[in-house]
């Protein structure tokens, strides 16, 4: 500005000299229009062509506004490369996760997967986007696990194609209305869990044997009437343990064989109130019970199941009431059907459980008073008997209980189970 | 617009409909995938539970297709479509036709395994077979998957495919006789294994069928009945979009 002052105030005194005053201002005037033309149009140009071109080496003001430009779009750069350099952290690190991500949209479509979610799930990138994920992972399993709603828990199927590869798959919410398909290959979990359960149906059988042999004798010996009375103390224990050494192995048996057979029960007709009327001429007959035995049968109708387990379930849960019940207490126990199915329960009024032991129940050989248990005689493998049984009949089981008032327990069937003899 | 939407409609809820309905085949294809892999992996492995479930599943797959049959005259009557959507539904009342149809041959593999599963192994231990029913698989899954993504290259590919399996088919005949002969006490279960070949290799016809019909759909020509050359030349060589 100060130079454009100078230039005028130059033209006005050649003006004066001169005489020409209005020729000399405007010819000044129009050269510093002229001027600043030239500088926008370099500006221009470079703005143009930032990218192979140097700045333009321009004074006044024209100058601070390159300088301007030039800090921006700096700054601009450096946000950029290091927008890149998280993209690219983001893409190494989901793919060098050892777990398959697939982002889904509101209508289970595909967005966006990594690497190993296209491996595992047989993917295409690019192709797939905008599928839906159950058009493409069509195992019926995973289909039913959307249906059902409920992501609570993953789901494991058997990979459709190629060999024996298992994938735990599970919806986790992201974003809004987003979801998160996690994908894990636990072929090596399934694989262990099914050795385990070999080795434990294997290894009760190998015990069941030379166990029977020992029981044999020892049962032989202890009646023998020549027998010192102090052996035969001994040998009455010996008895006795050996007794509680075949039922545990004959429950580790029967769970391993519920285990192994994770298919449906088959559907065929069982009296329930025949089954439970027989039992409950056992219950009254067994020598240990010291409580009152009631029994209730409020349906005639059956149910359509296996005989062995249902009855492996009843008696399970009538034994453990009468276990757990003083003197003097009172076990009911009470068959009904209705709109939801049928439903069994055993009510007792004995020692009850404290809350804290009620999830864990079902576990095997779960004790909730060791010392006290051991000494009643359980295999501490009745209630997980019981919860795959449920399991096998579509059932389920809840537990109410306080302690020192007693305890529920209630099992749910489906009334697809429930049938009457025709 | 994303790559499923099958073209825009005035109607959203008309497009809705076609979604669910190829979603509902997909789930049929599902479940039929399941049904032969398991009837496979049954026979295989001698697993007599497994096999039973098949045959017990079967039902499951018929329901399945009445239901989307019923969707689909529904669709005709109240919609009327016309040119893409059409063919959408004509693919679809003819897919399923053959989806159910290998829920059979799987049911049929399921009962033989449960037979088989109670006899004598032998010492291949159905090695071939396993092979065969692996191959038939992967023609049954890239044909759904073409079917889930529109994909007439892919479903050209399948189809010629098929070759291999009717190859693989005619040396396991070849073997059952050559077993059949040496040794007539395996008759019984050389023709049980010839039955179960007979059947996936018609899951593997149906599998095809399908893949014709997707090119069908695509590009609305009709390739059934046509040799490979000459169906090359009629789809890749025109350009029929």
């Amino acid at each position: 500005m100060p130079r454009l002052l100078l230039v005028l105030g130059l033209a006005a005194v050649v003006g004066l000299i001169t005489g020409q005053m209005l020729a000399c201002v405007l010819l000044a005037l129009g050269g510093a229009l002229a001027l600043n033309y030239y500088r926008l149009y370099l500006l221009e140009r470079w703005l143009r062509h930032r990218r192979n071109l140097d700045p333009p080496n321009l004074s006044g003001p024209w100058g601070d506004v390159v300088a301007l430009v030039v800090r921006i779009y700096r700054r601009k750069k450096f946000h950029k490369k290091r927008m890149l350099e998280v993209v690219r952290e983001f893409r190494q690190l989901t793919s060098a996760l050892p777990d398959g991500i697939v982002v889904l949209g509101r209508d289970r479509e595909i967005q966006w997967f990594n690497p190993k979610a296209a491996r595992m799930l047989g993917l295409q990138r690019k192709v797939d986007f905008g599928h839906r994920i159950d058009n493409l992972v069509r195992n019926p399993e995973f289909q039913s696990y959307l249906d059902r709603g409920d992501f609570a828990l993953p789901v494991v199927v058997r990979k459709l194609t190629g060999q024996d590869i298992h994938l735990s798959l599970q919806m986790v919410d992201y974003g809004e209305g987003q979801k998160l398909l996690v994908v894990r290959d636990v072929s090596r979990e399934i694989l262990i869990e099914a050795m385990r359960k070999d080795f434990v149906a294997n290894a009760s059988h190998e015990l069941r044997s030379p166990l029977t042999v020992i029981a044999g004798y020892v049962d032989t010996l202890a009646d023998d009437p020549i027998i010192d009375a102090d052996i035969r103390h001994a040998l009455e224990e010996m008895r006795r343990q050996s007794a509680r050494m075949q039922a545990v192995v004959d429950d580790l048996i029967e769970l391993s064989r519920l285990e192994s057979n994770d298919s449906e029960a088959p559907f065929i007709f069982v009296d329930v109130p025949g089954l439970l009327a027989l039992m409950r001429r056992d219950v009254i007959a067994r020598p240990d019970r010291t409580c009152e035995f009631q029994f209730e049968s409020e349906s005639v109708s059956g149910m359509l199941g296996a005989e062995s387990e249902l009855h492996s379930v009843f008696s399970n849960l009538i034994g453990n009431a009468i276990k757990y019940t003083p003197a003097g207490g009172r076990v009911v126990a009470r068959w009904w059907t209705d709109a939801h199915g049928g439903h069994f329960s055993v009510t007792d009024t004995g020692v009850g459980i404290a809350p804290e032991h009620l999830p864990r129940l079902t576990e095997r050989f779960y004790r909730v008073d060791p010392g006290r248990s051991r000494a009643s005689g359980g295999s501490g493998l009745g209630l997980a008997i019981v919860k795959h049984a449920l399991q096998r009949h579509g059932g389920s089981m809840d537990i109410v209980s306080e302690e020192g008032k007693g305890s529920t327990f209630t099992c749910h069937f489906p009334d697809a189970r429930i049938a009457t003899r025709d | 617009m994303d790559a499923t939407s099958l073209g825009p409609h005035i109607s959203r809820r008309f497009n809705e409909d076609l979604e669910k309905l190829r979603t509902h085949v997909l789930q049929m294809g599902g479940l039929v995938e399941k049904q032969m892999s398991d009837a496979v992996v049954a026979l295989v492995e001698g697993n007599g539970g497994l096999a039973d479930e098949v045959s017990r599943n079967d039902h499951r797959v018929n329901a399945m297709e009445v239901s989307i049959d019923e969707e689909c005259s529904r669709i005709l009557a109240t919609r009327s479509p016309a040119a893409s959507d059409l063919r959408l539904i004509v693919a679809i009342i003819k897919t399923i036709t053959d989806l159910e149809r290998i829920g059979d041959e799987a049911e049929k593999v399921g009962y033989i395994a449960a037979r088989l599963a109670v006899m004598e192994r032998p010492t291949d231990r159905y090695r071939e077979i396993k092979n065969l029913g692996r191959l038939v698989h992967q023609m049954l899954h890239a044909a759904l998957d073409s079917f889930a993504r529109l994909d007439a290259d892919a479903a050209l590919k399948i189809v010629q495919d098929d070759r291999v399996i009717d190859e693989e088919y005619e040396a396991i005949q070849r073997q059952c006789i050559t077993f059949m002969m040496e040794d007539p006490r395996t008759i019984t279960r050389s023709i049980e294994v010839l039955w179960v070949s007979r059947a996936l290799e018609r899951i593997g016809d149906h599998a095809k069928n399908i893949c014709e019909y997707v090119v069908y759909m695509v590009h609305g020509k009709d390739i059934r009945h046509t040799a490979h050359d000459a169906l090359t030349r009629q789809v890749m060589g025109e350009d029929l979009r």
